[in-house]
């Protein structure tokens, strides 16, 4: 479910699920993990694509339902906190580019990225609250990224936005104008990264790293709050009502 | 030699030219010494707005090279006395009472364009290069990472300083670098009078009491990560892949 190449000192991965608009399950997200703790020290720079039509719609809902007692649901949020912060804490910069939909748990990888390339018609956001399920877990990075104001709404507003307007409040730093593109202007971005001197960029990174921790370091709580709610009444009704059987 | 930094005050509002024309006015230790001297001389004055701009086609380069590159000065101390005073004196900007205003008349570079990041306002025109080239030179801009990210919010000071390279003044206005741009160099010179005289209309004390909350708020008021940034940054200079990149940067031909 997850692609892996490599391309001078550019590993590129992509999430590949195609027929399922690389939706989520825990397989695929600790597949995720595995290729990046699989990059060697002479990666200077990663991207993170997703294969076929849309970046991600998000987490496997149909597995979900399927499985009453919440397993499945706290395997995801708990394989997402950790795929996220294994982004952050790579000594290399991570490009990721996103098309069609960066929706929930697709949106949330965001995170972990340190430049965003979208597609202007992307649709990104938080759904989640629908099917009672808390989009905390991104709260600590995307307030790490973005202005508090509009954090507030995209975490509590179900609305999805475009690439177009997520580039307006920051969480998308460049465009492009086909979702074909989007992959290449990756690999470009990457490229120009892998071309400095690496000692500067690892240090920048570092850094950065350093002055957003005060928010990062929310990352076990804003997990805590999501999982709180996994098997609840109010989730698996509303879970079942959309996605059930 | 010409002064390495004009001040000039008008009543209200006070105007403080970096002086190094030839050098794109990047910052020397005599720049930096002569810019602190300024600072404090300004904090005795009844001006309540600071208009900083710089002299010729440049706003300024960011930090001297020439005094960075060990082989050219001889000086391996020199690169960390430069970080450390540039430091201190974006500490001391931020906490100047004055509403800060940086008009952006051409190139503001790496330090030179953390500066302007640590102004209260910004503007600069459409020719205007600004950006964070210094991860092109294997550096790291760690002592103005802090301001950068106060101005541009986090992810976008991330996404930038990570990428390098320089932007347009519409590019800057768009990620919110700078908060005005003029069309042209002249009509920046009559945009700036303009905000600056608008600025000069408020109460010196409100403009002081919003000024100070808004640095508490912010953390401005810790200098912690800004000296713990000029280490690193020093740190950085100092490993032979940032100064041979930096050697290669200054001899083309070798």
């Amino acid at each position: 479910m997850i692609e892996r190449t490599t391309m001078d000192n550019i590993a590129v991965i992509a999430l590949n699920r195609p027929e399922k608009r690389n939706a989520m399950t825990p397989d695929m997200l600790i597949e995720l993990q595995q290729s990046i703790n699989a990059l060697d020290n002479s990666t200077k720079a990663m991207v993170l694509v997703g294969n076929g039509k849309s970046f991600c719609a998000g987490f496997d809902l149909k597995m979900c339902a399927a499985d009453p007692q919440g397993g499945t649901m706290r395997s995801l949020l708990t394989e997402l906190s950790k795929a996220v912060a294994l982004m952050r804490s790579q000594p290399f910069p991570i490009v990721l580019g996103v098309h069609g939909a960066a929706v929930a748990g697709g949106c949330a990888l965001l995170g972990g990225a340190d430049i965003v390339i979208a597609e202007h018609n992307t649709q990104l956001g938080y759904p989640v609250v629908k099917i009672g399920v808390s989009p905390a877990i991104s709260a600590p990075y995307m307030m790490g990224s973005i202005p508090p104001g509009p954090v507030r709404s995209r975490l509590l507003d179900t609305q999805l936005i475009s690439g177009a307007r997520a580039y307006q409040i920051g969480l998308v730093h460049h465009l492009v104008d086909s979702p074909s593109d989007v992959r290449d202007k990756c690999i470009q971005h990457a490229q120009t990264l892998a071309s400095k001197p690496g000692s500067g960029t690892r240090a920048t990174k570092a850094w950065l790293n350093t002055i957003t921790e005060p928010m990062t370091a929310h990352a076990q709580n804003g997990l805590n709050a999501s999982l709180a709610l996994t098997g609840s009444d109010e989730e698996r009704q509303r879970l079942n009502a959309l996605w059930g059987n | 030699m010409p002064d390495p930094v004009l001040l000039a005050i008008n009543g209200p509002i006070a105007t403080l030219t970096i002086n190094r024309p030839d050098a794109r006015n990047a910052m020397s230790i005599e720049i930096l010494h002569a810019f602190h001297t300024a600072l404090d001389q300004l904090a005795d004055s009844d001006a309540h707005v600071l208009i900083i701009t710089g002299a010729g086609r440049a706003f300024c380069a960011g930090m001297d090279l020439k005094a960075v590159l060990i082989e050219l000065s001889g000086d391996p101390t020199l690169g960390g006395q430069l970080l450390s005073s540039l430091a201190e004196l974006t500490l001391k900007l931020r906490a100047l009472p004055l509403v800060t205003l940086a008009s952006i008349n051409g190139a503001a570079v790496g330090g030179g364009c953390g500066l302007a990041c640590v102004c209260d306002i910004s503007i600069t025109h459409a020719d205007a290069k600004l950006g964070f080239p210094e991860v092109d030179l294997g550096l790291c801009p760690a002592v103005i990472a802090p301001w950068v990210v106060k101005k541009l919010g986090q992810g976008v000071a991330r996404s930038t300083m990570l990428m390098g390279g320089v932007m347009t003044g519409q590019q800057a206005l768009d990620i919110g670098l700078v908060d005005h741009l003029a069309d042209s160099r002249q009509e920046l010179e009559q945009m700036t009078a303009e905000i600056a005289n608008r600025l000069a209309s408020g109460g010196p004390k409100a403009l002081a009491a919003t000024k100070a909350l808004l640095n508490t708020i912010d953390g401005s008021t810790d200098p912690d990560l800004v000296r713990k940034g000029a280490k690193l940054s020093a740190s950085i200079l100092a490993t032979p892949e940032a100064q041979a990149t930096l050697s290669a940067r200054m001899n083309p031909s070798k």
